[in-house]
């Protein structure tokens, strides 16, 4: 194998939280019941896909949570942004209800796509700012952010449009053709890359010819910066940067964040491809382990207090799972209905 | 005003679309225009020439040569409440942008709920010696996807009616406009400000003999076949389908009722071409009234080549309509 085992520069790495912003405890608990939240619906997600409960596939973003969690704690509300398939964390953030993911997951029929879309993709940009897309080769949401952006920019709003996308998705052509457009009529758009060192099976070195993806952003003259993915304050200090740029009407901004996906590609995906040293060197970075072990020590909780915010989420996704089971399933006497508009 | 609005009171093709989106920039501020070159330059075609200096840069925008990126941009613009009109400069570079229309603009209202009023203006069509990525005829490949709506206009008058009607669609359209109807097509228009409904076929000629279904450029050249097979003693009907989606079944339909005989002419190759899929129309639902099999003129199966005499043998012209008219009214 001729891949480089840990794509993580030593200077980034960490295996503690650095705190490096005063944070008032509210929000310390809001990010822990997001990323704890996401932990347990997505394991909940995996046990009902091996048990045959969900059809189809699963995709989690098991590992990744810091990074949604955080970027979407530094969005404004009226920002827009989009998912793959590892930011369930950031929908949580954004008010979006587990009984309604669990249910979409289920194919039943529950707003906006009334069972016609997987559980893995939501657009809804009156509620929660989350974009519709093409979600279907790789970096196609890359153009369509930079059209939110225009939107934006064209009505003199000072309103940001953030693209989640992993490593796997900056080798298609329209990543470029997106942040090119971008970056060519400085429009707010933040790009922010999980590189989570392999798109699928596929390790970075076989992925690029680049050592990170932030080394691509001297082609479209915008900021590309690097940083450790699996600390929240990390990830916020430098999305919040990131953010403001754009928002001050300085053109598009990368940011890539070197994290790793503790699952598969999809559950259905066993990982043999993961050596064994990468795999044990990312557990212990765990970006939740990290979090508890902040917020037990430098952040003053008590265990009993995020003993009683897992029972919460613990709570909530067992009442997302009886709720899709109790709600219908979308009928096919409708499936022709709503194909244009009038 | 343009060139060719001046002579003799009658405008062309080409002038006629520039009309429209003028026309309907002026009437509504959403409508903003993307695409290649069409800035300063007013576009391969010239037909957004002026634009530029009357809407400005932010209604007019110049992109970079990246069909899919700002066909991927302009759809989220019309999401978000812009009517963008997006300008491919060849028909044929609409592969670039493939995804985008077809994974995006046609899907995100039957998956989300939300229109994405957008219109793909797609210069289309051979018989100008374009060679094979400047003549092509790829309406069929998104009449085949749901969500679309296809128009492809063939007079003046239809061209702007049917584009202003497609700018105030709230579904991603795609119009076809041919190439080679730009300046050889021109007549007097009237000066409202008038719209032709999507889905609404037209009748060019009428007649008792045989039904003619056809779309584009090929309606001028079957109605040549058509008035030299009125001199041989046959009328035949030429229905012009103007939309291929929606499309109007009944005109066609009720047609073939009257003359129990069809031919069916498309500009595109043969193979999998829309016209394929009017004659299966018909066969299904007429063929109680049919007196000959439904005949099909098309583009043959090979790229359209560039040199004049192979060009000529690959597309359908008033030649190979009159004789394939005859076969039909002689069987």
């Amino acid at each position: 194998m001729h891949t480089e085992p840990i794509y993580l520069d030593p200077a980034l790495d960490r295996t503690a939280i650095a705190p490096v912003e005063l944070v008032a405890r509210e929000d310390l608990l809001t990010w822990y019941r997001v990323m704890r939240l996401t932990r347990t619906f997505e394991q909940k997600l995996a046990a009902l896909y091996r048990q045959g409960g969900i059809l189809g596939a699963a995709y989690l973003g098991t590992g990744q949570e810091a990074i949604a969690t955080g970027v979407a704690s530094v969005m404004q509300p009226r920002d827009y942004f989009n998912s793959v398939s590892r930011e369930l964390a950031a929908w949580f953030y954004r008010g979006v209800e587990p009984k309604h993911v669990m249910a979409r997951w289920f194919g039943k029929d529950v707003p906006p796509s009334h069972g016609r879309d997987l559980g893995l993709f939501l657009a809804d940009l009156e509620r929660y700012g989350l974009a519709p897309y093409a979600n279907a080769p790789m970096g196609s949401w890359l153009p369509s952010g930079a059209g939110y952006a225009l939107a934006f920019k064209l009505r003199r709003e000072p309103r940001v449009y953030v693209a989640f996308t992993g490593e796997g998705a900056t080798s298609p052509g329209d990543f470029y053709e997106g942040i090119n457009f971008a970056a060519i009529h400085k429009l707010p758009l933040v790009i922010i890359v999980a590189n989570n060192g392999f798109a699928y099976s596929t390790p970075v070195s076989d992925e690029m010819p680049v050592k990170n993806v932030a080394d691509r952003a001297p082609a479209f003259n915008i900021p590309g910066e690097i940083a450790f993915g699996n600390d929240i304050f990390e990830v916020r200090r430098v999305a919040r940067r990131a953010i403001e740029h754009a928002r001050q009407g300085l053109g598009p901004y990368l940011v890539e964040f070197k994290t790793f996906r503790q699952r598969g590609h999809g559950e259905h995906d066993d990982m043999s491809y993961v050596p064994a040293g990468l795999r044990a060197f990312w557990e212990r970075r765990d970006p939740l382990r990290m979090y508890i072990d902040y917020l037990q020590h430098g952040g003053g909780m008590t265990s009993d207090q995020l003993s009683a915010i897992d029972a919460e989420c613990t709570a909530l996704v067992e009442e997302a799972v009886q709720y899709a089971e109790s709600v219908p399933y979308p009928s096919p006497e409708k499936v022709a209905w709503r194909l244009y508009a009038d | 005003m343009a060139a060719g609005e001046t002579m003799g009171m009658t405008t062309t093709y080409l002038d006629a679309i520039s009309q429209a989106l003028r026309e309907e920039m002026r009437r509504d501020s959403r409508v903003i225009l993307l695409g290649e070159d069409i800035g300063v330059f007013g576009g391969a075609f010239k037909i957004t020439r002026g634009f530029l200096d009357e809407f400005g840069s932010d209604r007019v925008i110049d992109t970079p040569i990246s069909e899919s990126g700002f066909v991927g941009a302009a759809c989220a613009a019309a999401i978000e409440g812009f009517r963008p009109v997006v300008e491919f400069q060849f028909a044929d570079f609409v592969t670039c942008a493939f995804d985008q229309i077809v994974n995006f603009a046609a899907k995100a209202y039957y998956r989300w709920g939300t229109p994405v009023p957008v219109v793909f203006r797609c210069p289309s069509g051979g018989g100008f010696r374009g060679g094979p990525f400047h003549s092509q005829n790829p309406e069929a490949w998104f009449t085949h996807v749901p969500g679309l709506k296809v128009v492809q206009p063939s007079t003046p008058y239809d061209a702007k009616g049917l584009l202003k009607s497609a700018i105030r669609d709230n579904n991603p359209v795609m119009y076809f406009e041919h190439k080679h109807l730009y300046r050889r097509i021109r007549e007097q228009l009237p000066d409202d400000d008038y719209v032709i409904p999507l889905g609404c076929a037209d009748v060019k000629r009428e007649g008792r003999d045989l039904t003619i279904v056809t779309y584009g450029a090929m309606v001028h050249d079957s109605l040549a076949a058509a008035e030299r097979l009125a001199k041989d003693g046959a009328e035949c009907e030429v229905i012009d389908l103007r939309t291929l989606v929606p499309l109007d079944k009944k005109c066609f339909l009720d047609s073939v009722r009257k003359t129990s005989r069809a031919l069916v002419v498309y500009e595109a190759h043969l193979t999998g071409g829309f016209g394929g899929e009017v004659a299966a129309i018909i066969a299904q639902e007429a063929f109680d009234d049919l007196d000959a099999p439904v005949v099909r003129v098309a583009s043959m199966d090979v790229p359209i080549p560039f040199s004049p005499p192979l060009e000529d043998a690959v597309l359908p012209s008033a030649d190979k309509i009159y004789r394939a008219a005859v076969d039909v009214l002689e069987y």
